[in-house]
């Protein structure tokens, strides 16, 4: 472990407001604080609606927040534009969603190989990194096939795979387990905790599956917007 | 019904492009049936519009008016025909002419019996009955050629006198003056003094009442080689270029009347396959697949009556111009059936979508199968 | 842009459908366009083969051979004009031909001219009672050394060779010398013969631009008679320039339907992709690459659809009987389609891109269907 590394996430004060239509407002995240080291594995659980789910998006830099500061893997993101974020996103961040989203007419390498295709061009680097970390998630024999003919455990490991193309500093998985039974389940977050561990990255997993926190390295939770330590 | 208008709302922008496809569509369609009518009207009006039933060319003219040379010896072999009635000369030139202080190019017509070979309907006025008149094609009554107006053939400066119009009666898509034989050769004569007396270009024959007018042109071609006699409408079809246009026009109107149901249902099947989802859903509440076919046709009969409109109220005013010299009329025979075929054709593609509508098997709503593709 | 052809390659059913409409609509740019041009060319052949600077009419025959003559006088002011070089005498007839083998009432349509200076692609003048046809009159059977009786009068005239485009008015050209024509016209048409040194219309070549030279002739005959330059005389034939202004806008409203289809298709298409957009910009494509994979699949979809539409239309001219429909395909023609529609394709996408701006990568994320 790296113990110069700087902290994969600080989040301060957040806050997120939305307006709903008829002049209220909605308080998603309510000074919301979280720190998280460059090789943590947390889980943020708390039930639907709790935020969690906007606190994932401020964290990859998907969504910007109403105020406070966003600062990962040492680059403070908090202003950034569009064009920036979009391009912290390709290099900083992994994401893993709930409802895998994986291209339907590409194969399961291609899949991965999309990531560079979107950002940083690689070539031959991205085609051997994609090699390799398909070997690393058992997934070498099922290159070729396409998302419809892989399980859903399959599904969720090149989903993985492509979470970390790019070295991310930081990977959101985002209920990843919810689609699989609890076998599946257990053997996917085995395996999503020796792969960051491996390679040195965070994670947050979103969760509201009290089992999933084992694999973690600790658990916040997350109520209405506001943050509680596990 | 329901939630089929409830989805074109939901989604303007699609449907609005779909319609906009639609209307342009229809409107190129029928302007071109105008334009077709119009260059055809406007090229042998004067024929199909003149009173005689048979004209008797010779070969040689290739169905020109003003090409054909009758001798008189072919003139008194053809008065001499069994069945005929009445014959008449019917001759055509063409002359630059000044109407309205400008020089355009007209054809005088001129006919011995005002039944062979005069124009039918006039629109205003009267036939010529004298010397130096003449009935004008009623296209043309704002350049110069009104009742009243004074042209002048040049270079010779014989000046005649509209005094009726007729529709429909131009010749060559130029302007036309049906008048008194004797004023058609005093304009030829003032153009070229040295012409003499030209012989006439077309014989017009009246069957008698017993003789239908294809059994009289029959007879008359028996008698000779040389004669190409013509039912007046047959005159009018082959003179040259006609049938070329009818042909091409042909081909672009099937054309253009296959892209319409191609598009529409291009559109609902892509909206069919969109909707598989929601459509699952319903069915497996319980919404019967007749039901949601219905709602589809309703959509398609909808779009397409919206996009027919609005072709057809583009088209009102272009159908009212002037295309240079061809003057363009509402075709109201060819708004009725192009309405009918689309509509026809618009929901019959439809039901392409329709039928993987009624595929859908409502067990896949449980699995979320229904929502992969 | 690796994506955006995979999904072509790999999910085609439903571009499929896109390109068979996108085909349709091309082979009617195509068509239209064909028809125009052979319109044009079998009016104005002759015409645009003369093989001089300015064509000078009389005054008032409103650039009409027909109604058009030139007497010596009046050509002596013509050549008096200092530009002048060389001025040549033309004159047409249009008659029926009587072609062997025939029926009698199988007329082929012939424009016969007599020519002084040669027209591109058509040698000297022939000896007396010879011509060089217009290969369209193939059409009617027409071949070499065939003698075509002429016109009532049955002028025989012997067809010693070919030449191409050199139609008018929808007529074959029959090239023939001064003298053949003259005696032709007499024959024929005795009411509008014309005396030794009288044509119809004078071929003249001179030094300057030609419009200016058209210019100096009209002012040195006092209006007496009336000049264009070879193109402009052409543009003049009767009907030509408003077919072509017809044709045109008919031609501009169907490109401006390609646009539609090809807006409304993609518009569909980025519809069901939004969840896919969404993904892809959290994993940082950016909008502009995103876009740009759509109109590289739109102008592929495009060029497909002009690629089949060439050759159906290029079949099409092939099938139609010689003489039913005046098509001409020519390939400026047909790469004048093609890029318009390229462009038709390209403009239609930017129909959707706005709707490809506005998809929100937070969308990715917290979302179970």
């Amino acid at each position: 472990m790296n113990q110069s590394a700087p902290n994969a996430l600080e989040m301060v004060d957040i806050r997120k407001v939305y307006q709903t239509g008829n002049g209220g407002e909605v308080v998603a995240l309510d000074h919301a604080a979280l720190t998280i080291g460059a090789n943590e594995i947390v889980a943020l659980v708390g039930p639907s609606g709790s935020g969690k789910t906007t606190l994932c998006s401020i964290a990859g830099g998907i969504l910007a927040s109403t105020s406070g500061t966003v600062i990962v893997g040492g680059e403070d993101i908090t202003d950034y534009r569009e064009r920036e974020l979009t391009t912290f996103r390709q290099t900083m961040i992994g994401f893993v969603f709930q409802a895998v989203n994986l291209v339907p007419f590409l194969t399961a390498r291609e899949n991965l190989l999309v990531v560079d295709e979107m950002g940083r061009r690689t070539g031959a680097a991205a085609r051997t990194r994609a090699d390799q970390l398909l070997e690393d998630l058992g997934l070498s024999e099922q290159r070729k096939q396409f998302p419809a003919q892989l399980s859903g455990g399959q599904r969720q490991r090149v989903a993985i795979g492509r979470a970390l193309m790019n070295e991310p500093k930081l990977v959101l998985l985002d209920e990843p387990t919810s689609a699989l039974d609890s076998t599946t389940g257990r053997q996917v977050m085995d395996l999503i905790r020796s792969e960051m561990k491996s390679r040195g990255t965070a994670a947050i997993v979103v969760t509201h599956d009290e089992r999933i926190t084992e694999f973690c390295d600790r658990s916040v939770h997350i109520s209405d917007g506001i943050l509680k330590a596990g | 019904m329901f939630l089929a208008i409830r989805e074109i709302r939901r989604a303007k922008a699609r449907f609005a492009l779909l319609i906009a496809a639609i209307a342009l569509l229809v409107f190129l369609i029928l302007f071109q049936q105008s334009l077709q009518g119009g260059l055809v009207t406007s090229f042998v009006g004067a024929i199909r519009n003149q009173s005689a039933p048979v004209l008797v060319y010779s070969v040689d003219g290739q169905r020109v008016i003003q090409a054909s040379v009758t001798t008189p010896d072919a003139e008194a072999q053809i008065r001499g025909v069994d069945g005929v009635a009445e014959a008449g000369r019917f001759s055509q030139g063409t002359f630059s002419v000044m109407a309205d202080d400008t020089i355009v190019q007209a054809s005088v017509i001129g006919y011995d019996i005002v039944d062979l070979g005069g124009p039918t309907t006039l629109t205003e006025g009267r036939q010529a009955n004298a010397a130096g008149e003449a009935v004008a094609s009623d296209a043309d009554a704002d350049i110069g050629f009104g009742i009243g107006d004074e042209v002048t053939i040049l270079p010779g400066n014989y000046t005649i006198t509209i005094v009726g119009l007729a529709a429909n009666a131009q010749l060559s898509a130029a302007p036309a003056l049906f008048t008194e034989y004797d004023t058609y050769l005093d304009a030829v004569k003032s153009r070229n003094p040295d012409a003499g007396e030209p012989l006439p270009n077309v014989i017009a024959l009246r069957p008698m009442d017993e003789v239908s007018a294809q059994e009289l042109a029959d007879r008359v071609n028996a008698v000779s080689d040389q004669f190409d006699a013509l039912t007046k409408s047959a005159a009018a079809a082959e003179t040259p270029g006609v049938s070329q246009v009818e042909t091409s026009f042909t081909l672009i109107f099937l054309l253009y009347g296959l892209v319409v149901p191609c598009v529409t249902g291009l559109f609902f099947l892509i909206a069919t396959f969109q909707k598989a989802g929601a459509l699952t859903l319903l069915r497996a509440i319980g919404a019967p697949a007749k039901r949601l076919v219905s709602g589809l046709v309703l959509q398609a009969l909808m779009i397409l009556v919206a996009g027919l409109s609005i072709g057809t109220l583009l088209y009102v005013p272009v159908s009212q111009q002037r295309l240079g010299s061809i003057p363009l009329q509402f075709e109201t025979r060819a708004v009725i059936t192009w309405w009918i075929v689309l509509l026809v054709l618009g929901v019959a593609s439809s039901l392409v979508a329709a039928q993987r509508v009624l595929k859908i098997d409502p067990i896949e709503a449980t699995t979320g199968a229904g929502v992969q593709r | 842009m690796k994506l955006a052809l995979r999904e072509l390659v790999r999910r085609p059913g439903r571009f499929v459908m896109a390109t068979v409409v996108l085909t349709l609509i091309a082979v009617l740019l195509m068509f239209l366009g064909g028809l125009l041009d052979g319109l044009t060319r079998n009016a104005t052949g002759a015409v645009r083969a003369q093989n001089g600077d300015v064509l000078v009419y009389s005054g008032a025959a409103q650039s009409s051979f027909l109604r058009s003559r030139i007497d010596p006088d009046l050509r002596a002011l013509v050549s008096a004009v200092d530009r002048v070089t060389a001025t040549g005498g033309i004159g047409i007839v249009q008659l029926g031909a009587r072609v062997p083998g025939n029926g009698p009432r199988d007329l082929a349509g012939v424009a016969l001219f007599g020519y002084e200076i040669s027209p591109r692609g058509v040698p000297d003048a022939p000896p007396p009672g010879q011509a060089y046809a217009d290969e369209v009159l193939k059409a009617n059977g027409v071949e070499q050394g065939m003698e075509l009786l002429v016109g009532p009068a049955r002028s025989p005239i012997t067809v010693i060779g070919f030449v191409s485009d050199t139609a008018y008015s929808g007529q074959g050209g029959l090239w023939t010398s001064p003298q053949t024509w003259r005696e032709v016209l007499a024959a024929n048409r005795p009411a509008a013969q014309l005396a030794d040194g009288v044509f119809q219309a004078l071929v003249v070549r001179g030094n300057g631009s030609p419009s200016a030279l058209a210019a100096a002739i009209d002012n040195a005959t006092d209006g007496a008679t009336k000049s264009l330059t070879v193109a402009a005389a052409a543009a003049a034939t009767p009907g030509v320039s408003e077919q072509q202004s017809t044709f045109n806008q008919i031609i501009g409203v169907t490109v401006l339907i390609a646009l539609v289809v090809i807006a409304l298709f993609f518009a569909l298409l980025t519809v069901e992709r939004v969840a896919l957009y969404g993904v892809l910009k959290a994993i940082g494509a950016r909008s502009s690459t995103i876009f740009a994979g759509l109109v590289v699949q739109a102008a592929i979809v495009a060029l497909i659809a002009s690629a089949i539409a060439a050759a159906l239309v290029y079949a099409i001219e092939a099938l139609i009987p010689p003489g039913t429909v005046p098509l001409y395909v020519s390939t400026s023609r047909v790469s004048t389609s093609v890029g318009v529609l390229l462009l038709a394709a390209v403009l239609g996408c930017a129909f959707s891109l706005r709707r490809v701006l506005k998809v929100d990568p937070a969308s990715a994320l917290g979302s179970a269907q």
